[in-house]
């Protein structure tokens, strides 16, 4: 009987383990059909997109024809050091590995168990946070002087938080206005500011000086807007909770499993190139202040990246 | 994290922290070039020919970097190029079952080493089991070359050998940092037969220790790429012990001398990619300069998953760039295994024997180093010093010789029980070494025309010849 099976070995799971040296831990059931026919559709799909980007390259005569392309484009010379800069990086190793083992004993095993709702359930809890999340959207756009997509990002909150029932529903989405989240980090990168140091912040993970101060900021935003009294109410506290679970169990992602000594670096590595790239789109989008971009200035001094 | 305590809750922030931390990961530098060289099945941009960029690269084979003049450096031509880099197409996958289930176990194994500082985290070995409900067969699928016992081409094996009635029970590579450091005897992967024997102690402290519910009517091994010859080794070891009485072993795509195979791939990197630091800063600064370009051209707000997929399929259009993505993937996976092999064995080439780096130190400089280095390097360096000093007998062409499938050759000979899978435009084979698993193994052999290097894993004929082999129904190829 495979209901006795799986009983047993989620038995197993919740004992801890069978033996000493042995721990059976049962995960959510895999479904290799659906996978496959999600990974045909998408192929299809990319491969109608790659159609239509080819007829439409060939037409403008320009690859990625965007009109904002006004920038030179990126060159390989204008790409940051391989080395990040990283002057705490004793306590970022530290608390990395704290990370780690946080992770490993309580919160992915609570995301995994969080995995065990119906998928409705989980999403309507998803957009839920998404939809607060808005409010730092429409904040920041308008701080960065990108006004339409503030506009949009109110508008999503509007529509999700009445039509889409305090925003268990993402119904803006389905009207074709996807979310764009944006937040304080971003803002920070359109005035200039630098990513700064690399930054491994407690729980949370990787980050730079930057992002660290945009979660900040962004927080207090909530903070300060407080909608329907969720940040300052008495159900605050389990709403993080709730929050940060949702979020971790969208996120599929463990430590260490690559098994390699190098994970610190090649997390840093590849963290920091995402925002730095991440950086040079911002700019593009402002040909006033992307002229030079970032990586350029940094290129210019000889600094390392993330500085 | 603020709601820890204090009572106001902060639902934003968190989440693109974590969004970032999954990116990092998504792309981290093995799996950039693992989603590259193994993404999900089926993102290849367009079949040859239906848009005008495929039509256009098809016409004009060679624009690739002068350092790779020709097809895949000569090793292998563009289509099994391409099919090693993006793998079966998702309408060609076998049927698969809806619902697989799926537990991790982890396990402390009694002979376990101290376990260095450097790899806290690799102290239990870590392997993944789908049981039935009732009685069945175990197979046992063991891993690639630096990967560990979940990888996408393992589960896509799961699904199918789960689906056609087998308990199954994944591991990871021996050459894997999470097997060398809790269960290899020695720390010094490579080596066929020590592999074997360190492989095969642990399959039967997993198995003891399943829960009892879980009945086994017998046991049989598998394999892909270095995986294929250790599931070989593993039955050839057992038919002497005969602790597990594995029944049957089927070899999917495996290598034939391990040194040829890794030499090949070195060579490949030498000629996509180049030597030295100039050579990978090189490469590093072309994708950077590619990447941003290319996002700065889309309208995302962040880089995500599909622009990853998405980006690996555009930037990677040329031989020379697939090329330079298949040796990099495994490139990556050598440094793992160099670093342990050298703290291990004292070998001292990047790793001083007196002061072991700890967990606070820094291994940028180290990792900077090896990635520099050459399979070759490992060999001269670490494996064969370690090993010959361990057996006074041998000398490093020993060591190589013992490194072939040649020591069980008898057995994959003679033995009904013994099978494999391999294609003709496999990268990590030569004519020679396709032509000893053909005249070895006889009528117990599948070769495919194409399929590169594990292009056809999950693919109809790949999974339902599998299950031939494995239930004992193969006829061989002129059924």
């Amino acid at each position: 009987m495979r209901p006795t099976v799986i009983t047993v070995l989620l038995a197993a799971a919740l004992g801890g383990c069978v033996s000493q040296s042995m721990s059976i831990r049962s995960l959510p059931a895999q479904d290799p059909a659906a996978e496959n026919a999600a990974a045909a559709e998408s192929a299809a799909a990319f491969a109608a997109a790659a159609a239509t980007a080819n007829t439409a390259a060939s037409d403008s005569g320009q690859v990625g024809g965007g009109t904002e392309q006004t920038l030179p484009p990126v060159t390989p010379a204008d790409a940051p050091s391989m080395v990040t800069y990283d002057p705490w990086e004793r306590i970022n190793r530290f608390t990395y590995r704290f990370n780690a083992r946080f992770d490993e004993a309580i919160f992915l095993p609570v995301a995994n168990t969080y995995r065990r709702i119906p998928s409705p359930l989980r999403a309507g809890v998803h957009n839920f946070f998404g939809n607060l999340s808005e409010v730092d959207s429409v904040v920041n756009y308008t701080l960065q002087w990108r006004l339409k997509l503030g506009a949009r990002s109110l508008g999503r909150f509007v529509i999700n938080s009445t039509l889409g029932i305090g925003g268990l529903f993402d119904v803006a989405a389905k009207l074709k206005l996807p979310g764009m989240p944006t937040g304080l980090s971003s803002t920070l990168a359109k005035w200039g500011m630098h990513p700064g140091p690399y930054l491994v912040i407690p729980l949370l993970g990787p980050s730079t000086l930057r992002d660290g101060l945009g979660y900040l900021g962004d927080y207090a935003t909530s903070y300060a807007v407080d909608v329907a009294k969720l940040y300052r109410g008495d159900v605050s506290w389990g709403l993080g909770v709730v929050n940060a679970v949702d979020q971790r169990s969208n996120v599929n992602f463990r430590y260490y499993a690559t098994g390699s000594p190098f994970e610190y670096e090649n997390i840093r590595f590849l963290y920091v190139r995402k925002r730095l790239i991440e950086d040079e789109g911002l700019r593009a989008k402002d040909p006033k202040k992307g002229a030079q971009s970032t990586t350029q200035q940094e290129n210019a001094s000889g600094e390392p990246a993330g500085k | 994290m603020r709601w820890s305590n204090t009572r106001s809750a902060p639902p934003s922030g968190i989440r693109r922290a974590l969004v970032h931390l999954a990116l990092a990961a998504l792309a981290s530098w093995s799996s950039i070039a693992r989603s590259a060289v193994f993404p999900t099945q089926g993102v290849e941009p367009a079949p040859p020919g239906a848009t005008q960029a495929t039509a256009a690269s098809q016409a004009v084979p060679v624009i690739a970097a002068p350092a790779a003049p020709g097809p895949a450096a000569g090793l292998a031509d563009s289509a099994a190029l391409r099919a090693t880099i993006f793998g079966t197409p998702a309408q060609n996958m076998a049927p698969m079952p809806n619902r697989v289930p799926l537990a991790e176990i982890n396990i402390e194994l009694p002979w376990k080493r101290p376990v260095p500082d450097v790899f806290w985290f690799d102290r239990k070995l870590r392997v993944w089991f789908s049981a039935q409900d009732k009685p069945a067969p175990l197979a046992i699928v063991i891993s690639g070359t630096g990967s560990d016992g979940n990888t996408a081409k393992l589960s896509v094996l799961r699904g199918a050998l789960y689906g056609a009635g087998y308990h199954v029970l994944t591991m990871p590579s021996p050459t894997f940092p999470g097997f060398i450091v809790s269960t290899s005897s020695t720390g010094v992967a490579g080596d066929l037969m020590q592999d074997g024997q360190d492989l095969y102690a642990a399959m039967q402290q997993i198995i003891e220790h399943l829960p009892r519910e879980v009945k086994i009517t017998d046991i049989d091994v598998l394999g892909y790429s270095l995986g294929g010859a250790n599931a070989a080794i593993v039955k050839s070891i057992d038919a002497r012990a005969g602790k597990l009485k594995i029944h049957r072993a089927v070899m999917i795509e495996p290598p034939v001398s391990l040194f040829s195979s890794i030499g090949r791939l070195d060579k490949l990197f030498a000629l996509s990619v180049g030597t030295g630091d100039d050579a990978i800063d090189g490469l590093y600064r072309q994708l950077y300069a590619e990447l941003a370009n290319l996002y700065r051209a889309s309208d995302r707000i962040e880089i995500d998953e599909d622009f990853i997929l998405e980006a690996a399929a555009t930037v990677l259009k040329t031989d020379a760039e697939f090329s330079a993505a298949i040796a990099l993937s495994f490139r990556i996976d050598l440094v793992n295994v160099f670093f342990a092999g050298d703290l291990y064995a004292g070998t001292g080439v990047v790793v001083d024997p007196k002061h072991p780096p700890k967990v606070s130190d820094s291994l940028d400089e180290t990792q900077r180093i090896l990635r520099n280095k050459p399979f070759s390097e490992y060999f001269t360096k670490v494996f064969a010093p370690y090993y010959l000093k361990r057996r006074p007998n041998t000398t490093a062409a020993g060591l190589i010789a013992d490194n072939r499938l040649d020591i069980i050759r008898d057995a994959l000979q003679n033995d009904p029980d013994y099978y494999a899978q391999a294609n003709s435009d496999d990268l990590i084979l030569d004519k020679q070494e396709l032509t000893w698993l053909r005249t070895t193994l006889g009528s117990k052999i599948a070769v495919y025309d194409h399929g590169g290097h594990l292009g056809n894993i999950g693919e109809r004929r790949q999974v339902s010849d599998m299950l031939d082999m494995l239930g004992g129904r193969w006829t061989g190829v002129a059924r």
